[in-house]
């Protein structure tokens, strides 16, 4: 019986074209690793650079941070320089003002003017009328509302200008809003990095001992949260007078509380792994354990945290600015001059609006920055708190 | 249960102690005089004044005049330079019902509009709505409420005209509410933000749960298993941060109440600390204490109520 029948000679006559070889062509991927193993700041960068919204705000913060360092530095005004015959002037940059465009051409609008003496050199010099509007008749007078060049108008030349207006002293705003800006961010830098600082010592001497050691020092941290933050930062400032560094301490006192509980909850997460067991058998030190072996897991919490901080330390700083406990004059910080331009917005609208954009863009900016980075250090958390 | 809330309210009383304290000797100790500089007074009133007021005696002894003032006849003294002579109790009670009228308006205005907000962005998840809300709650949870307040003032104020740019004090009724209408839609851009964020974020998780896929193969229809069965469970953790905005509710109104003259707590603090008027600044300062310091208390209560994992920590 044949079980199979010998078919070579049948298939070798068959020719060999009608044959196509499958998956020779396709690569195969994972004979071997040719890409380089990506490490954790890689990962997160590559998650963070994903997110568009955050690289803007990196970006805006970036470019904020050139205008803080360089800012003053880029026109001839200092920023307590008082120009008394130059006050509340309104902005007015050269280049744009000749384009025509409604803004930043020095501006103002003169209410309730003889019509009759617009042509008249001696009350409005050569060229500064740029718009008469609403024309109307009152007791038989024609009145107009006029738009001058309130630069011409008072005389000057064409070079000098404030590019964004001048204050109730004749103070440069652009000079005054950079290194406010400078201020606040300086502020808001050096108090997170104080309260990160007195935090991760704090909460990890208390997470990683654990027991007594750590209801002590949970108790402490208990009732400097009992006190509301506005009598703290009141009383600090009463007690050690109003300045840049009483202003940072009372921000600090009270909020490497949170920095502090949260380093504290990493290490109770952290610290019964079994690596942790291991270097322990093998001899390291607690010190060596609390700060190479466990801290580094709490990393990007911490970078988040302190992300999230600084938006609210400006805010405090501003706060501060706006009761009365800001900084002393003439040193400008963003809320000193909103506070200032306050008093005079229904007048003089433009002393609001600059430090007014630049606090909002820094507080949305760092708000969506420290979102994009709890997100790429920790994408399980996306959209959460 | 019981144990839990006497607990805390013992802590509580701790607490505040220590602030009077601490807050009594700062601002005692501080420089600057009760009385006016200029010298109109002659030494023998001045010395009687001191006698009255007890200034000439060790600053221990004064403390123990105060607390037992306080406790006994809940005399928080006199106020010698913003009201002279007025007892600091009279001063505040004018000043507190402005403050809270206008917080807790704007808090009980916020909540169901960011209620709102976060459900609609949860449901409608990934889509237009949902971006534009989540844009929306950066720039209200970023932007400062002075910043909006000034924006308010000038423009709805100021240019349209439809509301005052200031408070006014003496209007009652509608006209009264007319005029804190801008400083209450300032301070409500946070809470509304802040709620709309946690409530999108909390919603859409329970959405993906397997007990609302079970409620739809029930039978229910979208909106019921969303409302009865979707939202209830949002609301838990949601009350952990609604119940600590009613902390904020005499502070966070300060600089607002400025910008419109809203003649509230916020301005008087910083008015008696520039005076100098020691009894009432001590007085405002526990004042503050005291109101957040309840409103943890209550925080914490409701949250061993609403969890009672908290209340089996608080008993350790």
């Amino acid at each position: 019986m044949v079980l199979y029948e010998d078919n070579k000679a049948k298939y070798d006559a068959v020719s060999k074209d009608l044959f196509r070889l499958v998956q020779r062509d396709e690569k195969i991927h994972d004979v071997e690793f040719k890409t380089k193993p990506i490490g954790f700041f890689m990962d997160v960068w590559l998650r963070f650079v994903k997110n568009k919204a955050s690289v803007i705000a990196a970006v805006i913060i970036l470019i904020i941070s050139f205008f803080a360092v360089f800012g003053p530095g880029m026109n001839e005004y200092t920023y307590d320089e008082q120009h008394t015959e130059l006050t509340n002037m309104p902005p007015k940059v050269p280049f744009i003002a000749k384009m025509n465009l409604g803004f930043f051409d020095g501006g103002y609008t003169m209410e309730n003017r003889k019509y009759d003496n617009l042509n008249d050199p001696e009350k409005y010099p050569e060229g500064c009328i740029l718009e008469v509007i609403n024309p109307r008749l009152v007791n038989g007078e024609r009145i107009v509302d006029v738009v001058v060049d309130y630069y011409k108008y008072k005389g000057l030349s064409d070079e000098q200008c404030f590019w964004f207006g001048s204050d109730y002293l004749g103070r440069d705003i652009w000079t005054r809003m950079w290194r406010g800006a400078r201020v606040s961010l300086i502020i808001a830098v050096v108090s997170v990095c104080c309260n990160v600082f007195i935090g991760v010592v704090y909460g990890s001497i208390s997470g990683y001992y654990g027991g007594k050691v750590d209801m002590v020092m949970m108790r402490i941290t208990e009732i400097i949260n009992a006190f509301p933050r506005i009598v703290v930062v009141t009383l600090f400032i009463m007690v050690f007078g109003t300045g840049m560094f009483s202003i940072i301490m009372s921000l600090v006192i009270k909020d490497w509380v949170s920095t502090a509980r949260m380093v504290r909850s990493q290490f109770y997460r952290f610290k019964g792994r079994e690596y942790v067991l291991a270097a322990r058998t093998l001899g390291v030190k607690d010190m060596a354990l609390i700060f190479r072996h466990i801290l580094p897991n709490s990393i990007g919490p911490i970078i988040t945290s302190s992300m999230i901080a600084i938006p609210t330390a400006i805010f405090s700083e501003s706060f501060l600015a706006y009761i009365g406990l800001g900084l002393q004059a003439p040193e400008p910080s963003i809320g000193v001059m909103l506070s200032r331009g306050q008093k005079v917005l229904l007048q003089y609208p433009s002393q609001v609006v600059f430090p007014a954009i630049i606090i909002s863009l820094l507080m949305i900016s760092f708000n969506l920055f420290g979102n994009g980075l709890r997100d790429a250090f920790d994408p399980t958390l996306r959209g959460a708190e | 249960m019981f144990r839990y809330i006497i607990d805390r309210v013992i802590a509580l009383f701790i607490t505040l102690f220590i602030i009077v304290s601490i807050a009594f000797c700062v601002v005692r100790l501080m420089p600057g005089s009760v009385y006016d500089q200029d010298g109109d007074l002659s030494q023998t009133v001045i010395d009687t004044l001191n006698e009255k007021y007890h200034f000439d005696e060790p600053i221990i002894k004064q403390y123990g005049y105060f607390l037992k003032n306080v406790f006994l006849h809940g005399d928080w003294g006199t106020s010698m330079k913003m009201r002279p002579n007025v007892p600091v109790f009279e001063v505040m009670k004018d000043r507190i019902p402005v403050t809270l009228q206008i917080n807790l308006i704007s808090l009980f205005a916020a909540i169901p509009i960011g209620l709102a907000a976060g459900i609609v962005a949860a449901i409608k998840k990934n889509t237009i709505i949902d971006h534009f809300v989540s844009f929306m709650v950066v720039i209200f949870i970023s932007v400062p409420s002075f910043v909006f307040a000034t924006c308010l003032q000038y423009f709805v104020g100021y240019k349209a005209g439809a509301f005052p740019i200031i408070y006014d004090a003496s209007a009652t009724g509608m006209a009264a509410l007319h005029s804190m209408f801008l400083p209450i839609l300032a301070l409500m851009f946070s809470p509304i933000a802040r709620v709309a964020r946690y409530l999108r974020a909390e919603l859409a998780e329970t959405m993906n749960s397997e007990f609302m896929l079970l409620a739809k193969t029930k039978g229910l229809t979208y909106a019921q298993s969303t409302i009865r069965h979707g939202l209830r469970n949002s609301m838990v953790p949601l009350a952990n941060i609604i119940i600590p905005m009613f902390a904020n509710v005499l502070g966070g109104s300060l600089v607002v109440e400025n910008i419109f003259s809203v003649p509230g707590m916020g301005g008087m603090m910083v008015d008696s600390i520039n005076a100098s008027d020691h009894m009432l600044t001590v007085a405002i300062l526990v004042f503050y204490s005291m109101i957040s310091l309840i409103t943890v208390l209550i925080v914490d209560i409701s949250y061993g109520i609403i969890d009672p994992r908290v209340r089996m920590g608080g008993k350790k």
